[in-house]
């Protein structure tokens, strides 16, 4: 899958962050919330710092046809937030941005949402605004392949998730491959960054 | 077309195609030749024994389980997307195929061949001797199921055919001193069987009850596996653990109840 090989390497090696050992990737230099404003899949506007502000947000680009990391990671994350104490899923935020608007109607969308978590957030927006969300998160731009004889294409895309949390960074990113025990292990400590 | 000679997990979303596995063929094959001599009888003409029309069918219906199990799609499905498919096809290939072939095969050809080769017959009574038998049988159902080790083998067509190898080898020399009495062990009767298929497969009930009450997918091939059913990673292990609990141990307990009812009724039979 061209999404994949967009994953970044290093899933499940013990990263340090802040004195916190994560076992996500750890970045480099931490990145900061994203100012930005897309649609929301009741046609509403959905500004994107100031809705996730102080929480612990899992931001992922990605979309509904795709076959493998999306749903596996977004199985992942809903399957680990029934197990979270409270406290923790609280001020978890989890935004999944279309890489395929075209297909991907605000209703398909928020109806694929749903089937993983009732509170993840579908948001929308042209082909121009999220190539510059991408690129300010540096990120690779999702590149959608030639359509096959039915009309049908995959998208390449970025394979991680970036967390940001309470303090409005991103200090460590999960690549495809990233485990529930992962999660669980990780989203507790991002819930305490301040 | 995608041609592997062996399953293994390649993690693409799967797909209702077909897809040929000429090595599972080759093995299939080489057990079906295999058992078509085993289980004739010795010389038709003198032997008392022989075996069974419905021993000899019991053998072929495994040869056919095997096959099954290993070829498209239960071998993709259970190398690659579903821990369930892999604990039936552990079922299959270590517990339920061995001893029905092994029942099919005709026991003079088996003392015949040990009686005239006294190498054979020596690594035969070793690998068959029931302690080490149980012991063998019990470590590699731990270790091929150990994550690590699933995570790892499952990736290569290698490491998966040497997984499916070990089951099967394990378990025909798990059951061979239950169903074959050759070599002759004047001490292992019904009752020592009984006890053997009870201790053998203790840690296959434990390793059930791991999968049925882990809180998370412990394998990660498929836990990162794209979905084939509506089943989530979690609920498909307990399937697994499951499948393994109440087919593996009503399998198990069949086979005890059927020694010990037969010892009941005839305390000098064979069991």
């Amino acid at each position: 899958m061209a999404g994949a090989l967009l994953a970044l390497p290093g899933c499940g090696v013990d990263a340090e962050g802040g004195g916190r050992s994560y076992r996500g990737t750890t970045l480099a230099h931490a990145l900061p919330r994203p100012s930005f404003t897309l649609t929301d899949t009741h046609g509403q506007p959905f500004d994107f710092r100031s809705r996730t502000d102080h929480t612990v947000t899992l931001l992922f680009f990605g979309y509904l046809n795709c076959p493998d990391v999306c749903p596996v990671h977004l199985t992942n994350i809903a399957a680990v937030m029934q197990k979270l104490p409270y406290d923790v899923t609280r001020t978890l935020r989890v935004v999944f941005v279309t890489t395929d608007p075209g297909r991907d109607t605000p209703e398909k969308l928020q109806s694929w949402l749903a089937n993983f978590d009732s509170s993840f957030v579908g948001l929308r927006g042209t082909p121009e605004q999220v190539r510059a969300i991408e690129k300010s998160l540096e990120l690779p731009p999702a590149v959608a392949d030639a359509p096959d004889s039915a009309g049908d294409y995959q998208i390449g895309h970025a394979a991680q998730v970036i967390a940001f949390a309470p303090d409005d960074s991103a200090h460590v990113v999960y690549p495809f491959g990233t485990r529930q025990a992962d999660w669980l292990h990780d989203l507790p400590l991002l819930a305490q960054v301040k | 077309m995608n041609v592997q000679w062996w399953c293994s997990a390649r993690g693409l979303p799967w797909r209702w195609q077909w897809t040929p596995y000429p090595g599972v063929w080759i093995a299939v094959l080489a057990l079906g030749a295999a058992y078509a001599r085993w289980s004739k009888p010795l010389d038709s003409g003198t032997s008392a024994n022989g075996v069974s029309a419905a021993r000899r069918i019991g053998g072929w219906i495994a040869v056919l389980l095997v096959w099954l199990t290993l070829d498209w799609p239960g071998g993709p499905l259970g190398t690659g997307y579903l821990a369930s498919v892999h604990g039936a096809q552990f079922l299959s290939l270590a517990m339920i195929g061995p001893p029905l072939l092994l029942r099919g095969i005709d026991p003079d050809r088996v003392r015949a061949l040990l009686d005239r080769s006294p190498g054979t017959a020596r690594i035969v009574g070793f690998a068959t001797k029931p302690l080490f038998a149980m012991i063998a049988f019990t470590i590699v159902m731990l270790a091929t199921h150990a994550p690590g080790a699933v995570d790892v083998l499952m990736r290569s067509q290698l490491g998966a055919f040497a997984l499916d190898i070990a089951w099967f080898i394990s378990g025909l020399a798990f059951w061979w001193p239950v169903v074959l009495d050759a070599p002759v062990r004047e001490h292992f009767g019904p009752p020592m069987r009984m006890l053997y298929l009870f201790a053998g497969t203790q840690a296959h009930l434990y390793l059930a009850m791991w999968l049925l009450l882990a809180d998370l997918p412990v394998y990660g091939i498929y836990e990162l596996a794209p979905r084939v059913t509506s089943l989530s990673a979690l609920e498909d292990q307990q399937v697994a653990g499951g499948l393994l609990l109440t087919i593996g141990g009503t399998y198990v307990l069949a086979v005890i109840s059927v020694v010990f009812f037969r010892w009941f009724a005839d305390p000098q039979t064979d069991g």
